[in-house]
């Protein structure tokens, strides 16, 4: 049906407006795939020698079976994510609802909250290191004048601290796409929804439970997995902030990967474990594209 | 006494300040760089610290952008990296946009789901090939090094995004153009991409937000402080001047991200728009 106009005519235009599309894909996508793919079945230290050597998926084994820095690092992830996701999406759920309620500046509100979406991670991690920073840090201090505490907390230099700072400081900056999400969500709920349950006498906490959130579960399913996948990709902070520690404390799964890779140049290693991350958000999108697929193409 | 009260109710005063107080702390980190920026050094390491600043001084900042040789360089790499990748971005996903909105081939189903598919992979795991292909190349340090692998991973978004825009385009408009002569590559310049300017917008939003951000391929490619870019090159110079300088430290994050977040004001709906559509990348 769609097959007029130059479509019959001309297979040389069609392959002139793939070519950018297919040099990119090919060189720099689908090569990549492939190589790293082979490379995760070899034992590949590029430091030392720079050929790959064919081992079969005995790398594989060796990293999930014995590799302790690797299941550390796993352990490390987990904690994160489970921080990351109720704060993040209580948090964004939280503030959701609030500026809908809002009669006048809801979309002044959202601004603000939708700036730190275009500050650079790294720089966030700067940026908190010194609002948190022990002696001369301004949270301290604020803490340190309500009463809370003493001065020196080192929040990003301790073990039991440093990883709850880097969900905090993660989390400030990726609030405004839940956001989005959940405003979405909110702003098509049907208005007569609402007034029913003013008619029953609802109150808000009432209506936020019985109404909002259950005809909200869409938005919510693709909100949480978002913050799940998005949880995954923590590389930035650990690396500009804590590298890692202190001892392991902040070794998150991304982090650690790379350290493999550039550190310690263990290409192949790294790989393997380059494709289970892979393959953990392809099950977590799965999931989601599976499940909730009448949803998900409602809002596209 | 109730009247006041019923005003308060029907203004939703309170939930007003409340959700004021919360968005005042959670910018506070932004105001807090800004506040120490404006700072004299002594002032920022006065122990005990004092919220309200005493002296304003610009003094940073023109330290900044007059002796600091490395943040001009970083800035310019910044804006030539960015810049040129959302060029390429556009033009590519435009043309191929086309190619799967408007002809049909055969393949073109498979191919499209290829390429969507591996939106899903995480970019660690292109870094790998890509650092040792660049290293055995000679691409690093260099903007094309950077340049070429960012517009691969955002081409794929820029062309779900074109697709969709050429799909909901009646093919009507292009026999009309036929008959009036023009060449299909005539037809796409002229006639389709003013048509598709909220969508290319978008693509570029996505694209400009990535490449300005990005810390992981810059920090894994790049080596020497010439071709450094900011993400990266702030921390250098954190890490330079110790902690111990954080008025010019934050001087230098203000002077990245202030640009930015007047282009986000002026542009939001284009920003939000394609921040949502973006928002699942790796």
């Amino acid at each position: 049906m769609r097959q007029s106009g130059y479509s019959r005519q001309s297979k040389f235009s069609l392959f002139v407006f793939l070519l950018p599309t297919l040099f990119f894909v090919l060189v720099f996508i689908a090569f990549p795939v492939v190589y790293s793919a082979y490379i995760s079945l070899c034992e590949y230290d590029y430091a030392r020698d720079r050929i790959p050597h064919f081992i079969g998926f005995q790398g594989y084994l060796d990293t999930i079976l014995h590799d302790s820095f690797f299941h550390k690092a796993l352990i490390i992830q987990l904690k994160f994510a489970v921080f990351y996701f109720v704060l993040t999406f209580g948090f964004s759920l939280g503030m959701a609802i609030l500026i809908n309620e809002l009669l006048y500046g809801a979309g002044f509100f959202q601004v603000l909250f939708y700036i730190p979406m275009i500050i650079p991670l790294s720089l966030v991690g700067i940026v908190f290191e010194w609002i948190l920073f022990p002696d001369l840090g301004v949270l301290n201090h604020i803490l340190h004048t309500l009463g809370v505490s003493n001065w020196n907390i080192e929040w990003f230099g301790g073990p039991q601290t440093a990883l709850y700072a880097i969900v905090v400081a993660r989390s400030w900056k990726m609030i405004g796409f839940t956001l989005i999400i959940f405003l979405a969500g909110l702003q098509s709920l049907p208005k007569s929804l609402r007034e029913a349950a003013k008619v029953d006498r609802a109150n808000f906490l009432q209506e936020i439970w019985y109404i909002i959130l259950p005809n909200l579960k869409p938005y919510l399913l693709i909100g949480g997995t978002w913050i799940l996948i998005n949880s995954i990709k923590t590389f930035e902070l650990p690396a500009v902030v804590t590298e890692g520690g202190p001892g392991m404390s902040t070794l998150t799964l991304y982090y650690y990967t790379w350290k493999v890779a550039f550190e310690q140049y263990d290409m192949g290693k790294a790989s393997q474990i380059a494709y289970i991350i892979a393959l953990i958000i392809f099950i977590l999108n799965w999931g989601l594209t599976r499940v909730f697929r009448p949803e998900t193409a409602k809002r596209a | 006494m109730t009247k006041w009260f019923n005003l308060w109710k029907k203004y939703r005063i309170g939930l007003f300040i409340f959700v004021t107080v919360v968005t005042a702390i959670y910018i506070f980190p932004i105001i807090w760089t800004f506040i120490t920026s404006l700072r004299p050094t002594q002032d920022i390491y006065r122990y005990p610290p004092t919220i309200i600043p005493g002296a304003v001084t610009p003094q940073n900042y023109i330290y900044v952008l007059t002796q600091m040789k490395g943040f001009l360089r970083y800035f310019l790499n910044s804006v030539v990296v960015t810049f040129i990748t959302a060029v390429i971005v556009i033009i590519s996903s435009a043309m191929g946009g086309y190619a799967f909105g408007m002809r049909k081939f055969r393949g073109q189903n498979m191919l499209f789901a290829a390429v969507m598919a591996v939106l899903m992979i995480p970019y660690l795991m292109y870094l790998i090939p890509i650092f040792i292909m660049e290293d055995k190349i000679g691409l690093r340090n260099t903007w094309w090094g950077l340049v070429l692998p960012y517009a691969a991973l955002n081409l794929p978004w820029g062309l779900l995004i074109m697709r969709g825009a050429f799909s909901t385009i009646p093919l009507d408009i292009r026999d009309a153009a036929v008959i009036d002569g023009c060449n299909e590559f005539q037809f796409w310049y002229r006639v389709m991409l003013p048509i598709t300017r909220p969508a290319l917008a978008a693509t570029s939003v996505i694209t400009f937000v990535f490449a300005w951000q990005e810390y992981m391929f810059v920090s894994t490619l790049i080596t020497k402080n010439e071709w450094q870019t900011l993400p990266v090159g702030i921390v250098w110079i954190r890490d330079e001047l110790q902690t111990l300088a954080y008025g010019r430290v934050g001087a230098t994050i203000m002077l990245s991200i202030i640009p930015v977040i007047i282009l986000f004001l002026v542009f939001r709906n284009f920003f939000i728009k394609g921040l949502s559509e973006g928002m699942l990348k790796g």
